[in-house]
């Protein structure tokens, strides 16, 4: 238990080290650039047509005073870091004078509405499926499902996207052709919403969980042959164990770096539905992205950065935390991870 | 049969590389002036129609795969050399040196470059093909330095390296003259890997606005396709062909990886 413990411990130490480490990365650069930040910030304003004088003035003087500029350095970073304990992001520029956790609130659920059951389903699916060709290896099913399971595995999945919408929406007619609802819906939890939404939620949620099986498939596939032809698989199937059975103790050891693998590529997975919600014109993190960075409204691409960063660090630690529990090795110490 | 698949594989890449290179003078219209009507379907004039602003998307798609090509390559360079550095040192040194180099790839390797491209497009609004290539370099280096720490970790306790340092060489020399050309063909392979996922990167990347925005890429007419619609609007001519030469350049560089391992490491070939 005490190394499970320990093992724990240091995943948390780390974690908000890797957090330290990147809200200082967000409060360092815009101060790198030489000339005040702001002053360059608001100038965009003017640039997109914002052309009131005094409303200038006034968004001006909120962010000077947001950003601390004037005080030293350190008085920035301590306020900067206050503000973010407080869970305040700072206000929008281009969507002035709406706070940052505001418009984060409306945009963040609809993307981990997507993103987190389409990790889940193609994670075991393609687990699954690996293991199957893994078992069935060199017969007909292995010779079909690999190639086809790597070919899609390398296809560019922001085209692959594209290539579905095409197919699927703007040829063939089965789904709409994008958005995440019909236009005069609120969203409710009313059976006309719900049903109208799934309609749009389900190519996107396919096309992702098709991109990702792949990736996982093949891999699980390569653990197998190995679990399979190690000596303890071996030995259990001399001694006459049901060939169930072996297949379980192969599979769940293969399972373990797939746990691993599922939190590294997380930060991946992140990005990839940003521009996944890109293409289908779904209401999300992506779009809001998109918008952020063509109007370079400053503190938003922040608060994003911020929430993607926490998304990745909380993922990752979450991971940690399921292979402390379900690797037997770190509860007795015997291995250092 | 490896060597058949070596054989394929370079051809297949080769002839992208063609394609992004001599395209420009067997085919030489301008990328970025307007040449034509708008969205204008293939015809003999304009083998793969023009895009919303009447710019032919075959002069694109030639300029952008040697842009992609480019960053590709570059990106993939930088990482290889971070890696060499951050790997032998890591390695090489172990104690506290290595523990803090490796914390640091583990940062690098689980949070996406878009979130250093996000803070960085505000305040670099024109980002050449060359900003971009060196920020996904700098993010692509863990897990080949990785990989080369653990070789040199074990290569370090052989007798080769024992008899170098009993005649009095330096550890700089062991590391690099000793030990590095032991992994010399799995770093070229790795870095054939590097590129394609650079280039799979820059057009992701420039797709959502973060990316190049001075030039013509893969990823920028993706960028502009999208932005325009074209897949709703059925502009197949337009946003087909960069997917398609990007997965061509990026399937052909992962097989001639494998094979390139298989050729190198003549114990694999069972597979």
């Amino acid at each position: 238990m005490i190394h499970l413990l320990r093992y724990l411990i240091r995943k948390v130490v780390f974690a908000l080290a890797a957090l330290v480490f990147f809200v200082s990365v967000i409060f360092a650069l815009p101060r790198l650039i030489p000339g005040n930040p702001v002053g360059v910030l608001v100038s965009k304003l003017a640039l997109q047509g914002q052309t009131d004088p005094a409303r200038i003035q006034a968004v001006y003087r909120d962010f000077m005073d947001e950003f601390g500029i004037g005080l030293p350095l350190w008085e920035q970073f301590t306020g900067f870091v206050t503000q973010l304990l407080r869970g305040d992001l700072g206000t929008s520029i281009s969507m002035y004078p709406r706070k940052v956790t505001e418009i984060l609130a409306i945009y963040l659920p609809w993307t981990v509405a997507l993103l987190l059951p389409a990790i889940l389903v193609s994670w075991v699916l393609g687990n699954y499926l690996g293991a199957l060709v893994a078992w069935r290896r060199g017969t007909l099913l292995d010779k079909l499902v690999t190639p086809i399971l790597l070919t899609v595995s390398r296809i560019p999945f922001y085209w692959f996207a594209m290539l579905m919408l095409f197919a699927f929406a703007v040829y063939l007619r089965l789904f709409p052709i994008g958005g995440t609802y019909s236009w005069g819906l609120t969203p409710s939890l009313t059976w006309d919403f719900v049903g109208n939404y799934l309609r749009h939620y389900t190519l996107p949620f396919l096309t992702w969980v098709v991109i990702c099986l792949g990736g996982w498939a093949v891999g699980m596939r390569s653990m197998m042959i190995y679990e399979l032809g190690s000596d303890y698989v071996l030995s259990a199937d001399t001694l006459g164990l049901p060939q169930r059975k072996l297949l379980r103790y192969a599979f769940r050891s293969a399972c373990l770096p797939q746990v691993t693998e599922l939190g590294l590529n997380f930060g991946f997975m992140l990005s990839g539905s940003l521009l996944l919600e890109l293409v289908f014109n779904y209401r999300g993190m992506g779009s809001i992205t998109f918008q952020a960075l063509s109007a370079l409204d400053y503190p938003l691409i922040q608060g994003i950065f911020i929430v993607l960063a926490a998304a990745v660090i909380l993922a990752n630690l979450a991971v940690d935390f399921i292979y402390g529990f379900i690797d037997p090795r770190i509860r007795t110490g015997h291995l250092r991870r | 049969m490896g060597n058949a698949r070596l054989v394929v594989s370079a051809a297949l890449f080769l002839a992208v590389v063609l394609f992004g290179l001599a395209g420009r003078w067997a085919y030489p219209v301008d990328p970025v002036s307007r040449v034509g009507g708008k969205l204008q379907t293939p015809s003999w004039e304009h083998p793969l129609g023009t895009d919303v602003q009447g710019r032919d998307v075959l002069a694109q798609l030639i300029h952008g795969t040697g842009t992609s090509l480019s960053i590709g390559i570059t990106a993939s360079v930088i990482a290889v050399a971070i890696a060499i550095v951050v790997g032998v040192i890591s390695g090489y040194r172990g104690g506290l040196m290595d523990d803090s180099l490796m914390a640091s790839a583990n940062v690098v390797l689980a949070f996406p470059v878009i979130l250093l491209l996000l803070v960085v497009a505000v305040f670099v609004p024109v980002r050449s093909p060359m900003v971009v290539a060196l920020l996904i370099g700098f993010t692509s280096w863990p897990g080949l330095a990785r990989a080369i720490r653990s070789q040199i970790m074990s290569l370090k306790e052989r007798e080769f390296v024992f008899l170098s340092r009993m005649t009095g060489c330096g550890g700089v020399r062991i590391a690099f003259v000793d030990l590095l050309p032991n992994m010399m063909t799995y770093v070229f392979t790795s870095s054939v890997v590097i590129m394609s996922a650079a280039m799979l990167a820059e057009a992701g990347l420039s797709m959502i606005g973060v990316g190049v925005t001075k030039g013509t890429s893969l990823g920028t007419m993706l960028f502009w396709a999208q932005l325009s619609d074209a897949v709703r609007r059925g502009l197949f001519w337009w946003f087909i062909p960069p997917g398609g030469v990007l997965t061509v350049a990026c399937a052909s560089l992962l097989l001639l990886a494998t094979a390139l391992d298989q050729f190198f490491n003549p114990r694999l070939k069972e597979r």
